[in-house]
């Protein structure tokens, strides 16, 4: 049971970090809305899942890459993979965009019925992903491999390989661009603003429906690059991967506190080292009962997170 | 002199860095009003949740009739006697003025779910003693005719009455009123104040927190003063109001702003 | 008629009978209910599955679940978004113990809900304690995690399921068939009704003003001396029992149970019946569910697309008309309707 976990720890630990980034910027795009609007967007894995769609797209159908054709080298690889990220983010923007418009924004307007707006939520998130199970006749979808996945070096006997490497150099940066953005922009203050509180911000004369709307794009700008890492490593998709992904990733930015943006960067990494281990040592089909443990956990002993500082809860 | 059923002790209660309470030491003597009084932000409402155990007291302890409060859960505060009002109203809306009082009823009551399923005779006994009680305590605070009007369809006044009425329906020693005649004008203000008399000579104890200082000086027996979470007061009305501390507290604040 | 409301319609036709006219009605409106098996012949037939089977699954059993489910989401306001996992609990042990055991479906039924209602209480007590959307997402996980766990234990059989499943024994002269489901169906209008029978009782006792003070405020609720955790999960498993019930009921009708009959988008389905009908209204939430059981097997284009209807259902239900078809709204007495009038 243990061997596989000991022999392979430290490839193990790479892929879990890989896998941790991606989780890291899908947690970004939760945590972000979820400072807004003090809601999960349910509909947050469908547009992961979008994302990849995009990325797809971008290589399959703009530069004509099927499952025969060699993969590219040197600028155009450049250019391709820069391509796909950038489809990948815009599409999993737009829709991001439209879920606030169509699932949130009409009751926001209304007032606060929590319940009717998680309800609207969920059912955005199956129009989102039913439609894409018919648009692809609810079949995987392979990606055309434009990176030789090329081992680059070996450490303690772990391999190194290029898409791995890429993700977490790429993801690393799109993270701290974000993170500065919020930090330091006007918009991200607005945002932020928002965050600490709605009422006395929109005495300040924030556009609060404009704050909301920026936060869904840069949301879905987040969990879209998510969605091109994924699928350059693991070069496919279908329409019904954002559930256990979003779960995972979902239980990233909650260990990490959610709302908060630094955490959900520890969080996205612990979880994806935390489920690449379950996995080697209890085998994958048990992998979403892992993080569902894990979240459970979380939620009920550290509510907070386990990196996150605390935030008073007011109750009467 | 009478016993005394609450006793606020070295209650400190702190957010973050924002002391709420500091040290307030208060006793109320059982059949009495006593107003908690204070500027905006003194204090006095998280005093009623450190009592009715919706924060956690950062130290000190809160005695009720025997028991200590802190740490229990707040529906058994509730049973033990304790019953308050909100500030802001938080009524159940889509009820109607009656559900909402015999909903406050329930909490003496014994039958369950099962007993409920099965149309027990104790539940169907529980249910009949539940209205006629709400029935009498909406006759008594004198809102009965709108027995049947959904709670978020009464007029203001009525809402704020029905508050308390609700607050009674759980049977207290202990009466928490917060700021019960906010938003009244000064004839509605002098009809509380009847209303609040009548509550405490029908053998309630009432701790009150209100802003209008006549309508303090007419009903309290004695009147405790909050600033910026410390207790800078506690006497009868007459010599509350010329304490000069009191005086300075509320310097530049109107008495009524709330 | 600016204002016509079918809830508020009904209701006044209640009202205004005396008892024997009331037991006269709803008499015949379960007699008309029962007779609904032999009036597949024309408009109402199916072109995909076999009407009297359509009218058993998905329909009736729809309706049982909504109305299970609405306990949970309507009464008590809790998003529970794994609700289908009762019902696989109940299949499951429909199916395990009618192939292992020589019980019959009867006898399998308590075990069934019994199973239910404890997962119900497993998951409730440490979960229930969380805010409302923490819950819907654990829900969610749960949902999943069971048809996980079904697909990987051996006891299961895996991914091929549990085949062979005993139908239930005769009751006397109503016998089981395969070709003929009447029986069946009546035995699935039999525990709606006695469903409804539970949740009316309930709604206007204790419980039912537990769970509606919940509902609307539970902090107020907690303070008013509302036991909360108490209810909650009561309301929880009470809606697990009914899901337990309606999986035994399928198991057996099915002869067959695999893991992926019970995907989230069961939980979905339901959770669209209640908020289509209208969330919190024992008779909005069976018109949901038949209308919403029904339709894609009348109408081909809605039958391959079903999953994306109820996903609009929501959102569009939610943001245009919050209280479905049939608003729980409740109406107050004599006093408004003068004051109404003036
Ligand atoms: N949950 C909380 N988190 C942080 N600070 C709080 C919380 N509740 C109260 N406070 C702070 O404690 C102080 C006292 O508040 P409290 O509501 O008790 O005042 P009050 O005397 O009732 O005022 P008012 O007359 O306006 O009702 C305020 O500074 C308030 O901001
Ligand atoms: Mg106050």
């Amino acid at each position: 049971m243990f061997t596989v976990f000991i022999d392979q720890f430290w490839q193990l630990t790479i892929s879990g970090i890989a896998l941790g980034f991606i989780y890291v910027l899908i947690a970004l795009g939760y945590t972000m809305v979820y400072g807004v609007l003090r809601m999960i967007n349910f509909a947050n894995s469908e547009i992961f899942m979008w994302g990849t769609f995009g990325a797809i797209v971008a290589s399959r159908d703009l530069f004509r890459y099927n499952q025969t054709t060699e993969p590219a080298t040197g600028g155009k690889l450049a250019l391709v993979l820069f391509i796909q990220l950038f489809a990948a983010m815009a599409f999993a923007a737009v829709v991001s965009v439209i879920v606030e418009l169509a699932a949130y924004r009409r009751l926001r307007a209304r007032g606060t019925n929590r319940l009717a707006t998680l309800i609207s939520a969920i059912g955005m998130s199956m129009v989102l992903s039913e439609t894409m199970r018919l648009m692809t006749d609810s079949r995987p979808v392979g990606s055309p491999r434009i990176l030789e996945k090329v081992i680059l070096t070996e450490v303690w006997g772990a391999q190194i390989r290029l898409d791995t490497l890429i993700t977490i150099v790429a993801a690393g940066a799109i993270f701290i661009i974000l993170e500065r953005f919020v930090k330091l922009s006007r918009m991200g203050k607005a945002i932020r603003a928002v965050s600490m509180n709605e009422d006395a911000a929109k005495l300040m004369g924030i556009n609060l429906n404009r704050v909301i709307t920026v936060t869904f794009l840069v949301g879905g700008l987040a969990t879209g690059a998510a969605g091109f890492f994924y699928v350059t490593v693991y070069e496919y998709t279908k329409f019904n991967i954002g559930f256990t992904m979003g779960l995972a990733a979902f239980t990233a930015a909650v260990v990490g506190g959610i709302g908060n943006i630094r955490g959900a960067f520890f969080g996205g990494v612990f979880l994806g080292l935390a489920e690449v281990y379950a996995s080697a040592i209890l085998g994958t089909q048990w992998k979403a009962v892992t993080i569902f443990i894990v979240l459970v956990l979380v939620l009920l002993f550290k509510p907070n997170g386990l990196f996150g500082e605390a935030v008073q809860q007011t109750r009467a | 002199m009478s016993k005394t059923l609450l006793k606020l002790e070295n209650l400190t209660m702190k957010f973050g860095g924002v002391t709420a309470l500091n040290e307030v030491n208060l006793e109320v003597k059982e059949g009495e009003i006593l107003a908690l009084i204070g500027p905006n932000g003194a204090g006095k409402t998280t005093v009623f949740n450190v009592i009715t155990g919706v924060y956690q007291a950062t130290s000190g302890s809160v005695l009720f009739d025997g028991h200590n409060l802190v740490g229990r859960k707040r529906f058994q505060i509730t049973g033990l006697g304790v019953a308050r009002t909100f500030q802001n109203i938080r009524l159940f809306g889509d009820m109607t003025t009656l559900e909402n009082v015999i909903t406050a009823t329930d909490v003496h009551k014994k039958s369950g779910l099962v007993g409920s399923l099965f149309g027990t005779p104790r539940a169907r006994r529980e249910e009949r003693e539940n209205r006629t009680k709400a029935l009498e305590i909406l006759e008594f605070i004198g809102i009965d005719e709108y027995s049947d009007r959904l709670a978020k369809n009464l007029p203001y006044g009525v809402q704020r009455r029905l508050e308390i009425a609700r607050a009674m329906g759980t049977t207290p020693k202990l009466l928490l009123l917060d700021e019960p005649a906010a938003g009244f004008n000064p004839q509605e203000k002098v009809e509380l104040a009847t209303t609040i008399k009548k509550v405490r000579d029908a053998g309630y104890t009432v701790l009150l927190i209100e802003h209008d200082m006549s309508l303090i000086m007419g009903i309290s027996d004695r009147v405790a003063v909050l600033d910026f979470g410390t207790k800078i007061a506690d006497d009868s009305p007459t010599v509350v109001q010329n304490d000069p501390r009191v005086i300075e507290a509320y310097l530049g604040v109107p008495a009524d702003a709330s | 008629m600016k204002n016509f409301n079918l809830r508020d319609f009904g209701a006044d036709i209640w009202e205004r009978s005396n008892r024997p006219v009331r037991v006269a009605i709803v008499i015949v409106v379960i007699g008309l209910v029962a007779m609904m098996p032999y009036a597949g012949a024309g408009f109402l037939a199916t072109p995909i599955a076999a009407y009297d089977a359509v009218i058993v699954y998905p329909v009736a059993i729809f309706v049982l679940m909504s109305l299970g489910l609405n306990i949970v989401v309507g009464k008590s306001g809790m998003l529970d978004l794994g609700y289908v996992a009762f019902f696989a609990i109940g299949a499951y042990t429909m199916g395990f113990l009618g192939i292992h055991t020589s019980l019959n479906t009867w006898e399998i039924m308590p075990i069934g809900i019994g199973l239910a209602m404890l997962a119900g209480v497993m998951l409730g007590l440490p979960t229930l304690r969380l805010r409302g959307d923490y819950l819907a997402i654990v829900t969610l996980g749960f949902g999943e995690i069971i048809r996980i766990v079904a697909l990987n234990v051996s006891w299961t059989n895996g991914p091929n399921g549990i085949s062979g499943i005993p139908m239930p024994p005769d009751i006397g002269p109503l016998k089981f068939r395969l070709d003929d489901q009447k029986v069946f169906f009546w035995v699935v209008l039999a525990m709606i009704l006695m469903t409804i029978w539970m949740i009316r009782r309930l709604s206007v006792r204790r419980p039912g003003r537990a769970w509606e003070a919940i509902r609307q405020d539970e902090d107020a609720a907690e303070l008013m001396g509302v036991p909360t955790l108490k209810y909650k999960i009561w309301s929880f498993t009470l809606g697990a029992a009914v899901g337990g019930a309606a999986g035994v009921l399928y198991g057996s009708k099915n002869l067959f149970v695999a893991p992926e009959m019970f995907t989230l988008n069961v939980s979905i389905l339901i959770l669209a019946c209640v908020v289509f009908g209208g969330i919190g209204n024992i008779w909005g939430v069976i018109v949901g569910g038949v209308i919403l059981g029904y339709l894609p097997d009348r109408i081909r284009f809605i039958s391959d697309a079903r999953l994306l209807v109820f996903g609009l259902v929501l959102v569009v239900v939610m943001n245009f008309r919050p209280d479905g078809l049939l608003p729980r709204k409740k109406r107050e007495k004599a006093l408004v309707k003068k004051g109404a009038n003036s």
